[in-house]
């Protein structure tokens, strides 16, 4: 039935001319779910056409899939749109897309709303997270101003500036490694014997300067994984808003927030309002009163971001004071995983910096073994001293 | 070159692979228009497997690049064998020839290290499959280069000149999707996500791959490898471990799946130590029921799962 339907694009007198522009009308709609073509991928299924029977409904399915389609998270979205498009052509257009876009409530259709509602906030990023650093009581909203104050009370400008300067530092430090490979250098362990080569070829056999080669700086994927349970919402609420005011200088970064659940906020650092999505988020998803399940989070976290995230270049920073209040072993092999999968994990814990502090409690027992550093960041002083020690550290 | 989508699957099948329609359509279309082919799924699923077979049934050759991080031009492409540039400076000095003729010929073609992408490339006769394996491994540097080789199948190296494929050669890149690439990189594939086979094609798979085993067996394990995949494992098993598997129950001299057979060659299927305590126990003894309750042949859909 359908491929009749198909076949009968193609017009009495087997013009390709109304097919094509249903192949560009079938690619515009793509489009408006939110699943990318571009003119070259049509080109190909077009030409496709040339090579197989486009009344054969499956074959001809198989052929816009690969030509169309780059994402396998994008395939039942397709075929959806696929069927609509090409079974029955008597449906409005208009009308299909949001019974497609509620079917896939994580996917393009909701991708792209956020996307739109990010577009705004893109452009006004770098000015407006200086206003807020510069000058934090002349914002205009005054739950910002209110959480400021809460967070980080009594500090003034100056002091934010620097919090900001110590945070850039040390996710500077976080996010480059080594790499592998080389590039020139002035000086250096390892002679470049290709340039020393081509140098010397001039003047004979007489090689007259050396050449040297280093390793250049890669950067690393960052995870930040912030504990927002209890008295630890402030720290990292703290430590959120600093690396969201920095906005576009960090890529590759990812920003979960914990308590009894995990939740990604990195798709709404460059936001303005970024506090109110912290707090709605804190309202929403964590249970306040159910204490806190990091080893139930980290699975979330090691699930979610296993392909995306978490890697042998992956440098998990953990913001915590770790009082668990759930299954020792979970956490001890989801640690163990997190261990494995990624280059450094950082504990980072305001207690530490209380003199008398031992890190008895069950959590922080559990995760010791696990971790490059356990560090604390109770005030400035205390962050800017890590951030020294990584530095000396790593580099 | 293939001139039908049948022709594909018969070839395959003559191979030992039994793909579906739809990987055969696409592999069709990819030798057609000329574009590479991007395979991308679980590990153990037969990415690698598809590229070998292609070269098979055109009865040419395979040419296989292994991406890892740090792959760089050098191990791609080409690079000059400097050993034997100096070593022939200095013969030409020791047969006298003249000053102005040595080293003349240093970069000429037999000086050259030809890396898998330089022969793809330069690869008279039929057009080579050049098989570009786990791409998720390298890094964006050698994405942007491949993106570049990729489109115009054109090498310059300067010393020689530039060396243009008479004809393209047939690319197969696999991705284990490790990481995600680049879209513009895809964008100039005809992109494929292979599966984990259903039970009838698994099923097809141990018969066509170990031909010896009975077909209670094989039915058995296929349908306690469809259990196993439906469960939170770290590293799910693939095909290849079906058929590592089948193998090493068949060597065994196993008639039937039964607990202890199980536990003592689970090592062939799941590859971690937490995977392998959370299938013991309970666990294994529903998968093991259902498994053995499961009469219905091929094609029969199945139901009921460990938990």
């Amino acid at each position: 039935m359908h491929s009749n339907d198909a076949v009968s694009q193609r017009g009495d007198d087997g013009a390709s001319v109304p097919l094509i522009t249903h192949i560009v009308q079938f690619g515009r709609k793509l489009h408006d779910a939110g699943i990318d073509v571009n003119p070259s991928n049509l080109i190909d299924l077009s030409r496709s056409l040339l090579y197989i029977d486009i009344a054969n409904y499956d074959d001809f399915y198989a052929a816009a899939l690969a030509t169309l389609i780059i994402n396998r998270e994008d395939m039942e979205l397709f075929s959806l749109l696929f069927r609509e498009y090409w079974q029955n052509r008597e449906i409005p257009f208009e009308d299909e897309f949001p019974a497609s876009e509620e079917k896939n409530g994580n996917g393009a259709g909701e991708a792209r709303q956020l996307q739109k509602q990010l577009q705004p906030a893109d452009g006004e990023a770098p000015g407006d997270a200086e206003e807020h650093d510069g000058d934090p009581e002349q914002t205009g909203y005054s739950s910002r101003e209110l959480l400021v104050k809460k967070d980080i009370d009594g500090m003034t400008d100056k002091e934010l500036d620097e919090a900001r300067k110590i945070i850039a530092e040390l996710i500077a430090i976080l996010a480059n490694r080594k790499s592998r490979r080389f590039s020139p250098a002035k000086s250096g362990q390892q002679l470049d014997f290709r340039k020393i080569f081509r140098r010397s070829m001039p003047y004979g056999e007489y090689c007259l300067k050396l050449s040297y080669k280093t390793h250049r700086l890669k950067k690393n994927k960052l995870i930040l994984f912030c504990d927002v349970s209890g008295s630890m919402e402030r720290y990292s609420r703290f430590l959120i808003q600093l690396i969201c005011a920095m906005g576009a200088k960090i890529s590759n970064i990812e920003v979960a927030v914990f308590s009894t659940r995990m939740t990604s906020i990195t798709p709404y650092l460059n936001r303005k309002d970024i506090d109110e999505v912290i707090k709605q988020m804190s309202d929403q998803v964590h249970d306040w009163a159910g204490g806190t399940n990091i080893g139930g989070c980290l699975r979330e976290l090691n699930e979610q971001q296993a392909h995306q995230m978490l890697s042998s270049h992956t440098v998990a920073v953990i913001l915590s004071d770790g009082w668990d209040q759930g299954d020792a072993d979970l956490m001890r092999s989801e640690m163990e995983q997190l261990r494995r999968r990624v280059n450094k994990i950082i504990w980072l814990n305001p207690l530490l910096g209380n003199a008398n502090y031992q890190p008895l409690c069950k959590g922080m027992q559990t995760a010791l073994p696990f971790l490059d550093h356990f560090l604390p960041v109770h005030n400035l002083e205390s962050l800017s001293e890590a951030t020294r020690l990584l530095r000396t550290l790593w580099h | 070159m293939f001139h039908s989508i049948e022709e594909i699957e018969q070839q395959f099948a003559t191979q030992g692979y039994i793909a579906d329609r739809h990987l055969a359509t696409t592999v069709y279309l990819a030798t057609s228009l000329g574009k590479p082919l991007y395979l991308e799924g679980e590990p153990g699923v037969g990415k690698t497997e598809v590229a070998k077979v292609l070269a098979k049934s055109l009865d040419t050759d395979l040419i296989r690049l292994q991406c890892y991080e740090g792959l760089d031009t050098n191990l791609a492409l080409y690079e000059w064998n400097y050993l034997r540039q100096m070593l022939e400076v200095r013969l030409q000095e020791a047969r006298g020839v003249d000053k102005d003729e040595i080293g003349n010929n240093i970069f000429e073609e037999q000086f050259l290290l030809k890396r898998p992408l330089l022969q793809a490339i330069q690869s008279a006769g039929k057009r080579p499959v050049l098989l570009i394996d786990e791409i998720d491994r390298s890094d964006d540097e050698f994405e942007a280069f491949l993106l570049e080789v990729l489109s115009d199948f054109q090498i310059t190296i300067p010393e020689v000149g530039t060396i243009k494929a008479e004809q393209p050669p047939i690319v197969v890149l696999t991705s284990n999707r490790t990481r995600e690439m680049h879209d513009a990189l895809k964008r100039r594939c005809l992109y494929h996500w292979i599966d984990y086979p259903t039970l009838e094609k698994e099923l097809n798979i141990v018969l066509t791959k170990v031909p010896e085993i009975k077909e209670t067996l094989s039915t058995q394990i296929c349908k306690f490898m469809e259990l196993l995949r439906r469960e939170d494992f770290y590293k799910r098993p693939g095909i290849a471990e079906t058929l590592d598997w089948a193998n090493a129950l068949l060597s065994l001299g196993i008639d039937e799946l039964d607990q202890g057979t199980i536990e003592t060659t689970l090592s062939c299927i799941l590859k971690y130590k937490q995977d392998q305590d959370k299938l013991s126990g309970e666990s294994l003894d529903k998968a093991l029921a259902v498994t053995k309750n499961f009469k219905g042949g091929p094609g029969v859909s199945a139901q009921g799962s460990i938990n």
